[in-house]
């Protein structure tokens, strides 16, 4: 649907919102990709099976429960990521649209932001999990998550056409670096003397998030009921 | 004397449960104020068990039997109180710990629901770090013992309740666990699994020399495997002690099942003892246990008897007479 509007919108000009017809076309596939890659998730109905009590038999066994979660989270991502490939695959054979390709410098850092995003969304994961120690009721929290991610992660359009006090607030969030700024680098969109401020950021967002999982973890282990019986 | 493998001292467990009133109104007055209310779930219990010991928890339903177990399993945090079993605080989950012991609770499964049984013994292996020849050996002893060999292969679901408890056991046994936690393993088993499953915790107990507490509410489960018993009730630990102990002390009656040459009269048989049944030529008498050899004596000197046995009082009634006791017991 993204692929309509923007071509329709791209018949009268050939530059919209300072992408070009190739690059936005790009930016669809990419963001479609990273979708797949970076935000869906396997720990969805974590904090329900907290608070059912079905990760007790996960805590009794010789295995990390986070090593676990994190194994299933990346087997549902190679399944995601599998099914996104096909689908784009048979799109872009279908369509053969101009695909902006990025240098190998930008690839890699692509890929190690990519890498980030992932880690960033498992951490998200895990903390929205953490609801399942207090409450059962965790659908509300989630679905206003979801919405936001939706607009400030730059799924449904780029970020950059949002009015430049809104992108400045956005900055001020981790949402932009899980997916959006991925494709940013991905079209070479990003300066370079930016790259290492933007690394930072993704590192110091994945920092803080992980001291608070592990703030949260230890607070609600010592809360866990281990309900079902 | 050996040391022993589980020690517990003034362990407690205390819940802040909230009250709520009925309704639309009360669930919206929970929002603005809410009453808590603490419950004792476990209530200063201390106990010791050495290697090789199968205890029952005996108590009834939220006396906190699975709390203690789960407190032992380092599932849940403790209010107060020490753990040790095998050296370790459970609490602090080591590897080292879980690698040497299993709980299995009959109302929650590990098995993977929608594969085969075995997919999840094998995730085992690789979690509890079996070597092959080790874990093969086991499985095929357990699968022989329990006679599961061809629904191993089959997707969980579609096994019948016995055969997933079966299963259930092996998942829980593979690593050849030193201690065992067992809450109610039996709940749901028709008779003859039932009777299955007891005999093979015993032969587990004795060829690994493992240390098992049992929680049932099937005190046949009880009477077969356990030769010491502790009794919770609320929270509190009411008897520690062996179960012949028990049954000594608070059985006051003994049942007499008769079966006579020729029809006798209520009149006849009421002053022997309570008759319980009497249909034509056989009767049941409940008599005073320190009297019984007596009145049987009697009873074969008065009435054409053709059979007489004397039998201890079910354990489920002695169980009931000791909770009747508690207070005289604490």
């Amino acid at each position: 649907m993204s692929l309509t509007v923007w071509s329709v919108l791209f018949t009268s000009q050939t530059n919209v919102f300072g992408y070009n017809r190739a690059e936005m076309i790009s930016y669809i596939f990419m963001a479609a990709i990273l979708h797949g890659l970076v935000l869906a998730s396997a720990l969805y109905g974590l904090a329900e099976r907290i608070y059912s009590g079905d990760i007790s038999s996960l805590l009794l066994k010789p295995v990390s429960l986070f090593s676990y979660l994190a194994i299933e989270e990346v087997a549902d991502k190679g399944r995601n990521i599998l099914a996104t490939l096909i689908e784009s695959g048979i799109l872009i054979a279908l369509f053969q649209p101009e695909i902006v390709l990025p240098s190998a410098y930008t690839t890699v850092v692509f890929l190690l932001w990519a890498a980030g995003g992932v880690i960033l969304n498992f951490l998200f994961s895990l903390l929205f999990g953490t609801l399942g120690f207090w409450s059962p009721d965790t659908w509300g929290p989630k679905f206003l998550f979801f919405i936001f991610l939706d607009f400030s992660a730059g799924k449904l359009f780029p970020l950059n056409i949002l009015p430049d006090w809104l992108q400045s607030a956005l900055f001020l969030t981790p949402f932009p670096y899980l997916t959006f700024m991925q494709t940013q680098v991905f079209l070479g969109k990003v300066a370079i003397d930016k790259i290492l401020i933007h690394s930072s950021a993704l590192l110091l967002w994945i920092v803080l998030f992980y001291l608070l999982n592990k703030f949260l973890w230890h607070w609600g282990f010592k809360n866990y009921a281990a309900q079902g019986q | 004397m050996p040391e022993p493998v589980i020690t517990v001292r003034n362990l407690k467990k205390h819940f802040s449960v909230y009250k709520k009133e009925p309704g639309l109104l009360g669930s919206v007055r929970s929002l603005l104020r809410r009453e808590y209310e603490t419950v004792a779930a476990v209530d200063d219990i201390s106990f010791s068990i050495k290697q090789g010991e199968v205890v029952g928890f005996i108590g009834q339903n939220g006396a906190g039997k699975t709390t203690t177990l789960k407190m032992l399993a380092g599932l849940l945090y403790p209010t107060s109180g020490e753990v040790s079993v095998l050296g370790f605080n459970p609490w602090n989950r080591e590897n080292a710990f879980q690698k040497q012991f299993s709980l299995v609770l009959g109302q929650k499964n590990q098995l993977w629901w929608d594969l085969p049984a075995m997919e999840t013994f094998l995730l085992n292996q690789a979690i509890y770090d079996i070597p092959n020849p080790r874990f093969r050996k086991t499985l095929n002893k357990l699968v022989d013992l329990l006679d599961v060999k061809d629904s191993i292969q089959i997707q969980v679901r579609k096994l019948s309740l016995g055969q997933r408890m079966k299963c259930e056991l092996i998942a829980a046994l593979l690593h050849n666990p030193k201690v065992l936690f067992l809450d109610e393993p039996t709940i749901g088993l028709d008779v003859i699994m039932q009777k299955t499953l007891r005999d093979f915790i015993s032969e587990y107990n004795k060829e690994y020399n493992a240390t098992i507490i049992l929680t049932s509410h099937y005190m046949d489960d009880v009477k077969e495997l356990c030769e010491r018993v502790i009794m919770i009730d609320h929270g509190k630990k009411i008897y520690d002690g062996l179960l012949s102990s028990i049954i000594n002390k608070y059985a006051r009656n003994k049942i007499l099942s008769v079966v006579f040459a020729a029809p006798v009269s209520k009149n006849d048989l009421k002053k022997f003892g309570t008759i319980k049944h009497l249909t034509g030529s056989s009767a049941t008498l409940l008599v005073s246990r320190k009297d019984a050899t007596k009145i049987a004596a009697r009873l074969l000197e008065s009435l054409p008897v053709q059979d007489l046995n004397i039998e201890e009082a079910p354990l489920e009634a002695i169980i009931r007479e000791v909770f009747g006791n508690r207070a005289k017991i604490a």
